[in-house]
Order: C-alpha cells, then structure tokens, then sequence
C-alpha cells in the first residue's frame, strides 16, 4: 500500500499498479463502448436515402466514440472499485486507507477534457447544421408543399400549377424543400429514412430541404401528437427516376391551387 | 406504522382548548371541497349564459369546469384548516404557543398524519406515501401503455384513453419524480441534517404537501370527462380541442405549481437561515446544496408554468386568444412557456437525486467525499445553465432557426457541470472500502444509467441529429433513463439510506436486494429496447406502429413487467419493515451527519439543545498526521 501522508500522484505515479490496471482497463472499455455503441445503433436505423440521414448516422458515430473515453474511464473506475476489497454485513468496514478530499491536477484535467469534448460536439454539430441549412437555399431545387391535417398528409407541387396528391413522389438526386403547414393542430413532418423533420404549425410555412439519393419507397411519419389517430399519420414517399417522376406528375389532373408559391413567400 | 402508534395520547383528553383546529383534518377536507364543488357547479350551470352563436365550442362547459374545480380547490383549502392560522392572524388573535403546539401534532399519534400538522418530520411522511401512491398509480398506467403496445395493431385501448393514459402517466410521474427527493428527504431529513427544530415556515410546509392533494382530485376528475388526450406536454392548439378533462389537467398544474413555489421559497429560506452554528456553507452536506438547487431551480420555473396554464384555460373558457394561430396568438408561445419550466424542472428531479447519492458515497466507502467543491460548482453550473437550453425540445417546430445554433452551444455545455458530477463519485469509489449495500450499488447504478441518459443527450442536443431523432422513442428512452436510470435509483437509494431514521426501523435486506437488481435489469432492458425502436423510426405517443418495431416493443414490454416485480417487491419491503422490521440503532450507518445524532423516533423538535458543527462531515479515511 502506497504511503498515506503524501499525495498519489508523485514519482513516477503511472508505474503504479493499480494505475496501470485501470488503463489496461480504460482501453478495453472505451474500444468497446465505442465499437458497440456505434455499430448498434447505426444498424439499428436501416440504409440511409439520403444525404442528411448520412450525416445523422456519421453524427451519431463520432458522438459515441467522443464520449467512449469518459464512459470507458467512468466504467474502469467503477470496475476496479468493484474489484477491490468488498465489504458485507451490518457494521462498517475499517476507513479507507487515505483521506484525500481533494485533487486539483485532477479536477482541472477532468473539466479540460470535458471542454475540449464538449467544444468538439459543437463544432461537428455546426458543421452539419450549416450543410442542412444551405441545402434550403439551393437554386436547382424543386419545391413541395406539405400541409398536415388530422389525420392524412397532402402534397402540392407549385411548379407544375396545381398537381395535388396524398402520395408524395420525388425525383433522385434533386434537392427538394419542403414548405410544411398544418390546417389544425401540431404535426410534425418525417421523412424517416431521410433524416428530416419539420413541425407543420397552423397557420405558417416552416421549411425543410433534402435531397433523395436512392430510389425507393420510404416511410413518412407525424412525430408531434395530433390527436385521435396520430399513430397512423403516416404514409410513403415514392423516389424515382427523373423521367418517372416527370411522367407521374404529368399524369396527374390540375387543380389550379397550391398553397404556397414563390410570389406568395415573396410577398 | 408500528412507531407512530408508540405514543397513542389521545387528543381529548388533556388537550388544550385549540378551538376549530381540532375539528378540521382530511375528513373535513374532503367533504367541504365535493359539497362547494357541488354547489359552485349547480349555481354556474343555472346563472352562466349559453354561449353566443360565434363563440367556440365547448366554452360554457369549460366555465362551469373550471369553476367548480376551483370552488373544490377553495373548499378543501379551507376544510383542511388552511386558513385558520392567516384569517386568526388578521382578525388579531394569533394562535398562541399551545395551539401552535397543536397544530405541529403534539402527543397526537397517528392522527396527525391527516391533518394540516406543520410539524416537517409529518410532512416528510406525508410526501413519502404520496409519492408511493404516485409511482404506483403512474406505474399501473405504464403497464397498461405496454400492454397495448403488445401487438403492432395496438387496439384494445381506444385511442382516446390511449392517449389519456400516455398524458396522465406522464404528467404524474414528472411530478413524483419532482416531489420523490426533495419531498420526503427534503423534509424529513433536511431540518435534521442542518440541525435545525423545524422549516423557517412550517404553516406554509404544511400548505405545500395539502396543495398537491387538493391538486390530485382535479386530475383524477379530469379522467372521468374525456381524459388528458394530449400527452404530458399538452401541447396547444391541440389542447384547446381536447375535451373537458384539459380542465383538470389545467388546474392540477396551476394547484401543483403553487405547492412547488411554496415549498421552494420555504426551504430555500430554511436553509440560508436556520442552519447549525458552525455550519458554513463548506461544511454544509452536498445533499443541502442539492435540495437547495432543485428548490431553488423550481422557483423561477414554476410561475412560468402556472402562467401558461392560466393561459390556456383562458382561451378555452374566456375565448382568448393566446395560442390560436387564426386570432393572433401562437402556438410557440405556449411551447415556449412550457419548456421554459420544462427544462429546469430535469434538473429540479435529478440534482438532489443525485446529491443524495453523493451524500452517500463517502459513508459506503469509508472515506471523503472528493472534491465537494467541484461538486457544489457543478450543482451550480447545472443551474445556471438550464434555464438557457430550453428551446432545444423546439429545434424542429420551426420557431426561431437561427436560434439553433446557440441553443445547441447552451445544451452541449451542460455536459461540462454534469460531468463534474460524475468526477464527484468516480473520484470518491476510487481506492474507497465498498460497504456492499443497495446505497453502494445504486452509486454504481446511476452511473451506468446516468452515462446512458448523458451520451444520448448529446445526440439530441445536435440539431441534425435531432432531425431525425426528435418525437421518436429514442427521446422517450433517453429522458427515462435520466429521470428514472439515475433519478428514482438515487429516490429508492435515500429511502434505504433514511429509512432506519424516518421508521425507527431498518429496510429488509433481502427484499431490497432482490427489488434493486430486478428494477434495474428491468429497466435496462425496457428503455435499450427503445432506444433501438427509437433509432428504427418509431414515432412517440403511438398506440400502433409498423410490424419492424414489434421486437424491441417486446423486449421493452418485458423489461416494463420486470421493473414492476421489482416495484412491488419494494413496497412490500417498505410495508412488511416499517411495521415489524429489525429495529434500528441511532446510527446504522456510522454516518458523520447531523441527521444521525438524534434518537429514534425522532423528537418532535429534534434537538434538546441545537448542535454546534465543529468537524467536516465527511471525515472518514485514515487521518494522514
């Protein structure tokens, strides 16, 4: 047992081998946390169509492995504590052999790293955030209203004056935004597999871009409880091929109405 | 019950003349709020006026509604003797020392415990049974959501109830959670452990634990005309078309909000002022600080939380205009106000959750508690920051996008103080003596479960990734694992810990055992299972969902039945030990606080003589000179 009167960390403390054992330890959980606790859950949510989805999944991979260190340290200290010397009964083990209350090497290194972490997170977050954000102002795109309503979703095309459907259709490889409102209550607009969502609100247009990279059928759910029927809100959107797509929407009859176009956004 | 009954003085005897306050308790209570209830709503429903051809549905029924709720509240307020002391007050004849006495439940035995006693150590047990009723209410509608969940179909719930039941089990536990520490503990043991005779205001102590039952009967009422449809956060304009039950949920708020700043102002003022002389604030236990902060935090919150109510049931029985978008008002707004106290209110549940764990990390490892100053600056700096984050629960509503950006720097950098927390009890187990009780492995559970509920919320606190992860199960999981992974197991924890000190009896062992690792293999198994439904694209609040999610809904649904044999397991500890359990010493524990000084049961003012603090409380560990 080292000396109690002098402070842990001196000499060559790292030759210590309690302190080696718990990096020994360190590194096998963090590689472990990190490898399982992205893998899961990036399987866990299926291929992803779309740029944004990529994004999400890549998100959620560099997260983990940031925060697998501290979870690993976390884990290694909790682990050897369980490994030393344990204690049953009604009475009180004997006191530890220190009483050290206090560390400030420690401290200072433990809130350097959570910074540093924490500033990581931010800045990848930002980075993403601005892709997302700039994919709404893309020239090329094409634009879809959404409007939510208790409990169906429909979709307008105010490029093609007036084509109106309750299946959304897109063509691959074109960015899209989506200027989503609701007739009621609160819904929110999700393209699962795309990785986007926008809360449709009464009365105001709120916007969402994306673009579709893989042809498909996927799945678009309301995420903000509406009401009676929330749980079947949801229908497909239909990703095809831009001669498809162009030969679905000429196919389809002309109302004359949309409900948000450009002029009106300008006005 | 077995110690309450020890000193069974009847109260007619010698009893001093107290005048109407003999005659009020939960009987009276009861009975004066159903009839003024009765009578308010049979006057509004004959003198209220129909409603005019343009005004919005239902608004006559919401009057009637809400008045008679209100005239339950003012009844049973009075029934119960709440206004005794303040009417004797301005009328100039003060209660004297007897009737104060009195009312503190002198010599009452086990009466007290139903009626306005200001005396904390009753209100403690009070808070304690309600938060088990509240558990064990919101626990039976947990199990009912999961059993409709059982199939993909969903089905056998109508929706409407379904989704009453989601609210009502939402909106019930976040307030047990709120109450479980601060309420039991905070009351019970907080006096004791700053060595004070009693809270600063023990009236308004009383007040605050009748608020919450007075708050309870409009909630339930609410059940019986048209449910809670709109989950917890109830959402407008959603909650503006709900049925009348809104109503209930509505006032219930308002009532539970008044308790909470009640409670707030009354033991944040106990602990800045009454605390033992000696006591600074390095030596104050962590566990003050962390019922001061949660206290503390509620305080500005809770208003917030009041006001949006009142505001919402305005525009259903008023026909104002706050929330609906067609009249000028805003739906944000009310999002706005809600996750202004909603955010704060987390941290109102997990801090003193948390602090009583580390009260009780150096008495299970035998040595200091490492670092009490980063962990008071990570208390504080939880604080401070939560009041800053609450628009990432709005990220995706479209309200302020160029706000996200700043809310996502706010939230990302809460993980600073949290993790100063986690620095706290690593660097407190390391080279420690574990003493193998539930206390120590909660320690350890919390860690497990709080660094779950912490990485996840980086994940949500980045605006893309919430794009794809906001309204899904993943949330649900995620904000489970933080309120009950680590919050209920540091609430079970301080029940284990305080137990002996509040019953005079010791916790059975084997039954505490047995419940700990069943509730927390159950709850592992329950909330992975929805994080992984979750990350698939299940949305939240859903009473049937696609066949892709059926497997990780039955891993969560059997995780949900093992956390509640856990469950039932502990109560029946709790019961079976609190009446004919091991008798317990003073100290179980050789714990160095205040609390443990005092004998068991514990004195009605505690101390004969009130202590002077000369040693660090946390003064285990071989002393090195």
């Amino acid at each position: 047992m080292p000396d109690t009167n002098t402070p842990y960390f001196t000499g060559q403390w790292w030759k210590r081998k309690d302190v080696k054992r718990h990096a020994v330890l360190w590194v096998i959980l963090t590689a472990l946390i990190g490898y399982f606790g992205s893998e899961i859950q990036t399987r866990a949510m299926g291929t992803p169509a779309s740029e944004a989805m990529e994004n999400v999944i890549h998100l959620i991979r560099i997260f983990t492995w940031a925060a697998a260190p501290v979870a690993g340290f976390v884990a290694a200290i909790a682990i050897g504590a369980l490994m030393g010397k344990r204690h049953h009964g009604d009475f009180p083990p004997p006191e530890a052999e220190h009483n050290i209350s206090n560390s400030p090497r420690t401290n200072a290194v433990w809130i350097v790293i959570s910074a540093l972490l924490c500033l990581f997170a931010l800045v990848a977050g930002l980075i993403a955030l601005q892709k997302d954000n700039a994919s709404l102002l893309d020239a090329k795109a094409i634009h879809v209203n959404v409007v939510g309503q208790q409990w169906a979703w429909n979709y307008d095309y105010p490029g093609t004056a007036g084509v109106r459907s309750n299946v959304l259709h897109l063509p691959v490889d074109r960015p899209v935004v989506f200027h989503v409102t609701s007739k009621d209550v609160k819904h929110s607009f999700w393209v699962v597999q795309m990785g986007i969502k926008i809360d449709a609100n009464p009365g105001v247009f709120t916007e969402s871009a994306v673009t579709p990279n893989k042809i498909g059928t996927f799945d678009i759910r309301c995420a903000e409880l509406c009401g009676l029927l929330h749980a079947y809100m949801q229908n497909k959107v239909i990703v095809e091929s831009q001669s498809d797509y162009e030969t679905w929407l000429a196919s389809q009859p002309d109302t004359g109405k949309t409900t948000w176009t450009e002029e009106k956004a300008a006005a | 019950m077995t110690t309450m009954m020890e000193h069974p003085a009847p109260t007619s005897g010698h009893s001093p003349k107290v005048g109407i306050i003999r005659h009020l308790n939960i009987f009276t209570a009861f009975a004066l709020g159903a009839l003024t209830a009765i009578v308010v709503w049979r006057l509004s429903l004959s003198l209220l006026p129909a409603d005019s051809e343009s005004a919005p549905l239902f608004t006559r029924e919401d009057k009637i509604t809400l008045l008679s709720m209100i005239g339950w509240f003012v009844g049973f307020m009075t029934g119960i003797g709440a206004l005794v002391a303040p009417f004797r007050w301005v009328m100039g004849k003060d209660l004297s020392h007897e009737e104060n006495m009195y009312l503190a439940g002198k010599d009452m035995g086990v009466k007290r415990y139903f009626r306005y006693t200001t005396d904390h150590k009753v209100v403690g047990i009070q808070y304690l049974v309600i938060t088990m009723t509240i558990f064990g209410m919101g626990g039976i509608l947990a199990m009912l959501i999961r059993a409709n969940l059982g199939t993909p179909e969903g089905g056998w719930i109508h929706p409407q109830a379904y989704n009453s039941i989601v609210g009502t089990h939402g909106i019930i536990m976040i307030v047990g959670t709120i109450i479980m520490v601060t309420g039991p503990f905070g009351n019970y043991i907080m006096p004791i452990m700053i060595g004070a005779r009693d809270m600063a205001f023990p009236r308004l102590n009383a007040l605050s634990f009748w608020l919450i039952v007075a708050a309870a009967i409009p909630l339930i009422w609410g059940q019986f005309i048209g449910g809670i449809s709109t989950g917890w956060s109830a959402y407008n304009p959603l909650a503006g078309q709900a049925p009348l039950g809104m109503n209930g949920y509505i006032m219930f708020i308002c009532i539970f909000a008044l308790s909470t700043m009640v409670a707030g102002a009354n033991i944040t003022t106990t602990v800045v002022r009454m605390r033992a002389r000696g006591m600074t604030w390095n030596r104050t236990p962590i566990f003050i600080y962390g019922v001061v902060a949660s206290v503390a935090l509620a305080l500005p919150a809770f208003p917030v939380f009041f006001l949006s109510q009142v505001m919402s049931g305005m525009d259903r029985a008023l026909g104002t205009s706050f929330y609906d978008t067609a009249r000028g008002g805003s739906g944000w707004l009310y999002e706005n106000l809600f996750w202004i106290m909603g955010h704060p209110e987390v941290y109102v549940i997990l801090i003193p959750a948390v602090a009583a764990l580390m009260e009780m990390a150096p008495v299970f490892t035998r040595r200091p508690l490492f670092s009490f100053n980063v962990a008071v600056m990570g208390i504080a700096g939880i604080c401070g920051l939560s009041v800053l984050v609450w628009a990432h629960h709005m990220y995706m509503s479209g309200w302020a996008p160029l706000l996200n950006a700043p809310f996502m720097l706010t939230t990302e950098l809460i993980s600073i103080p949290t993790g100063m927390l986690f620095l706290v009890l690593v660097g407190t187990l390391w080279r420690g003596r574990l003493w193998m009780t539930v206390p120590t492995m909660s320690i350890f559970a919390l860690l497990w479960n709080f660094m779950i509920g912490g990485v996840t919320g980086i994940y949500l606190s980045d605006v893309p990734a919430d794009a794809f992860l906001h309204g899904s199960m993943y949330v649900t999981a995620h904000f489970h694992y933080t309120l009950m992974g680590a919050g209920l197991t540091g609430a079970i924890a301080s029940l284990v810990y305080w137990f002996p000190k509040m019953t005079g009896r010791m916790l059975d062992t084997k039954l505490s055992w047995a419940s700990f690792w069943l509730v927390q293999i159950g709850f592992n198994v329950a909330f992975i299972g929805m994080f992984f439904v979750g990350l698939q694209g299940q949305p939240r609040r859903v009473e049937a969902y696609a066949a892709i999610f059926n497997k990780g809904n039955l891993v969560t649904s059997i995780g949900a039945a093992t956390i509640m044999t856990g469950m039932l397991i502990l109560l029946a500890a709790v019961i079976g030990s609190w009446r004919n359990g091991v008798k317990a010493s003073m100290n179980p524990w050789h714990a160095k606080s205040l609390e443990w000084t005092v004998p068991n049961p514990v004195p009605l003012e505690n101390f004969e003589t009130l202590p002077v603090v000369t040693e660090d409380v946390y003064g285990y560990g071989r002393k090195s000179s």
